[in-house]
């Protein structure tokens, strides 16, 4: 039941439309696809995506760690920056489609600076990356959840340890934080992998309607575009089909990270830590030693 | 693995060479003799009560014993839902469409109406946008036009004469020039979904092509290398550059951000509609019927005589699996009755494709639309099919940002005119 709707969809995708309804037409729809320039648009808006994937698990992970370490006002943050994440996307659309109009807000402030205004969303170099940071500041707040959940597990311990160390905010990020919360990280590019090549059509539907120029069509946006509005079903199922076999490679890929990560990180990390799997087990013997020792220890570790 | 990668590939393989069954649409029967499932975007609204009631009055004296069921969908999702419907073989017996491509796309679920209808046709204009082959497939319920509409107090602040707005092209951009000295825009544009450029096409085209490359184009005969199409382009990208239009017009929505921007009294003219939105009554809102003018087009071509573009706007049609296609088709002749359509016209502010309605009481800017309606012809851009459309929003986008020359347009537009 749950396989043949899919191999419906992909037994579509090799019939034609219109006139050649219901008769075969070979690899007819999928030579079209890739001939359109419209298609190859999308699927390069998915490599963008993918090249954004970084930005959009490090906002959440920094934000969440100042959260974790307590900065002035963390509590009032915490609820703010999860709030966009209870939007729906039509309405966070509609409220950028204000901020970000050429004569909105945003241009009058920028106007105040002297700076001339910005067509944000009518510039084909712009638009795309725009709706992705709007898709990114709309949905961190989850991600953020989830690392603050991660953060949960995390030993304060080890913080304390490494304070203790004298290591400055960034090695304590890099040397401990990281490595503890890599299984989190794991899972948030995952899920936040999943969402923007899957959930941004709202947004794009209010915000730019695929333009300008074609510049910000997604894979799903398209298949809508063929499937409502030019009455292509079956050039729509190739469509579908290709971007399923994209998820599928993704998806794989992710897993077989996953996997491979979680193996390497099952061994004591650089500071000498066990990390991965087994958080709690987080320091050993001698941790009271002095700094030196340490240091002395860690080089050991590396070497 | 390799079983596995095996089996896949001779899964592909197979279905690629059989191919079997159809993406849309197998036809069967759905609907019980004495019901008649309607789907539209318009019975939802509070205006449409008393033309339904009067619709359906109509059609209770001809079929009694048949009751009829209203469903208004969004119109945002209609095409998908209608699709999904389509490509059931099941749905709605009779259903609103807008004329044009949206129709013409998907006549092979519809019943030609052509004989049902013989007794409406002189009474109804607009029949031309629900024409396929030579086979009316839907009764026009409003007819849709492209009036450019002008702001006469913008006007007189420009130091120009209301009563007589540019007749030439020329004169028309020397006046833009005088507006936008007393600080309005010439055009309030919203080519966000690439809808400007097909009312520019449209509001321009008398005006632009001669009579015969008029008639051909709307034959389906179009020469894409004539230098009067190009023209068409030319004139949009002229606007583009010298300034003329609202600033940010690609990322402004048409639907309503530049009406808005044109009722404001922050541009002199916007193309609208005469029907649905963006129109005469829509603009009563903010703008006085005395402010509001309609003018001709500016001509661009010498020679040529203005004419309103205007086609059949919504309609209804009739599904290929309906029981009983001479009853449903009564009931679209009902929902295109006179009465009905007065009400329309009353309630909604549309103009209805019965032109014998008397429309005197609606302000000067209606009374020039239906007086130009006689020596209409149909819009240009209506006779194209919505991936030629599409294809256009974007190319209008690009001539708006100065990414493509007006020959490389009317290049990839002719390719994809003669392809579908």
């Amino acid at each position: 039941m749950r396989l043949y709707p899919l191999i419906l969809g992909v037994n579509f995708s090799f019939t034609g439309d219109g006139a050649q309804n219901g008769t075969a037409v070979g690899f007819g729809n999928y030579r079209e696809l890739f001939d359109d320039p419209l298609f190859r648009t999308a699927l390069s808006n998915v490599g963008l995506l993918v090249l954004l994937l970084p930005v959009a698990v490090a906002i959440p992970g920094l934000l969440a760690t100042f959260i974790y370490l307590k900065v002035p006002g963390h509590r009032f943050y915490r609820s703010v920056y999860f709030f966009p994440a209870v939007l729906s996307p039509v309405i966070v659309g509609a409220i950028f489609n204000l901020l970000l109009a050429f004569d909105g807000p945003l241009n009058a402030t920028l106007g105040s600076f002297g700076v001339s205004p910005v067509d944000w969303l009518g510039d084909p170099d712009l638009a795309m990356v725009i709706v992705a940071g709007v898709h990114i500041w709309a949905t961190f707040g989850m991600s953020l959840v989830v690392f603050l959940a991660g953060f949960a597990t995390l030993d304060a311990a080890l913080l304390d340890a490494a304070r203790m160390d004298g290591a400055s905010l960034r090695q304590v990020i890099r040397h401990v934080i990281i490595p503890s919360l890599s299984r989190t990280i794991q899972f948030v590019f995952v899920t936040t992998m999943i969402g923007m090549l899957t959930s941004m059509f709202g947004l794009l539907y209010v915000m730019t309607t695929g333009g300008p120029e074609g510049s910000t069509y997604l894979p799903e946006y398209y298949i809508w575009i063929q499937q409502g509005q030019m009455n292509r079903p079956a050039l729509a199922s190739a469509a579908s089909t290709i971007l399923f076999v994209i998820m599928l490679v993704v998806g794989l890929l992710q897993v077989k990270l996953l996997d491979a990560r979680g193996r390497r990180t099952d061994v004591p990390g650089p500071s000498g830590m066990v990390v991965g799997r087994h958080p709690h087990v987080t320091a050993r013997a001698g941790d009271d030693l002095p700094a030196a020792v340490h240091r002395q220890r860690r080089d050991e570790d590396a070497a | 693995m390799r079983q596995r990668a095996m089996w896949s590939a001779v899964l592909v393989v197979g279905l690629a060479l059989a191919g079997c069954g159809s993406a849309s649409d197998s036809g069967k029967a759905t609907s019980s003799d004495s019901k008649l499932v309607v789907w539209d975007w318009k019975s939802g609204e509070a205006f449409a009560k008393s033309y339904l009631d009067k619709a359906k009055a109509d059609f209770k004296k001809k079929h009694p014993d048949v009751t009829v069921e209203f469903v208004a969908q969004p119109f945002d999702q209609y095409y998908t839902l209608l699709g999904a419907a389509i490509q059931a073989g099941k749905g709605p017996d009779v259903m609103l469409f807008n004329g044009g491509g949206q129709i013409r796309d998907r006549v092979d679920a519809l019943v030609p109406i052509t004989d049902y209808v013989a007794e409406d046709k002189q009474r109804l204009a607009g029949w031309e946008a629900f024409t396929k082959d030579g086979k009316v497939y839907a009764g026009p319920v409003t007819l849709q036009g492209y009036p450019i509409y002008y702001n006469k107090e913008v006007y007189r602040k420009a130091g120009l004469d209301p009563a007589t707005p540019a007749a030439t092209w020329d004169k028309f951009v020397a006046d833009c020039a005088a507006i936008a000295k007393a600080g309005a825009k010439c055009f309030a544009l919203g080519n966000k979904e690439g809808v400007g450029i097909q009312f520019w096409i449209s509001s321009l085209g008398s005006t632009t092509l001669t009579p015969q490359e008029y008639d051909a184009w709307i034959a389906g005969k179009r020469d894409w290398n004539s230098a009067n199409v190009k023209r068409l382009f030319q004139t949009w990208k002229e606007a583009g550059d010298k300034k003329m239009n609202s600033d940010g017009a690609n990322s402004t929505a048409m639907f309503n951000d530049s009406f808005a921007y044109f009722q404001s009294g922050k541009a002199a003219h916007v193309m609208g509609l005469m029907s649905d939105v963006g129109h005469w009554k829509d603009f009563n809102e903010f703008l006085t019927p005395e402010q509001l003018g309609v003018m001709k087009a500016p001509v661009v071509t010498a020679g040529t005589t203005p004419s309103m573009p205007y086609d059949g706007g919504i309609g209804y049609a009739v599904a290929k699996w309906t029981k009983d296609p001479k009853v449903a088709a009564d009931l679209v002749r009902s929902l295109t009755s006179a009465d009905a359509l007065k009400a329309f016209y009353a309630d909604a502010g549309a103009i209805a494709a019965d032109t014998t309605i008397d429309v005197s009481q609606g302000g000067p800017a209606v009374s020039t639309i239906v007086g130009e309606l006689k020596s209409g012809k149909p819009a240009l851009h209506v006779a194209l099919s919505s991936k030629t459309i599409d294809l256009m929003g974007r190319l209008s986008q690009q001539l708006l940002s100065g990414s493509i020359t007006v020959d490389e347009v009317v290049k990839q537009l002719a390719a994809s005119d003669q392809a579908g």
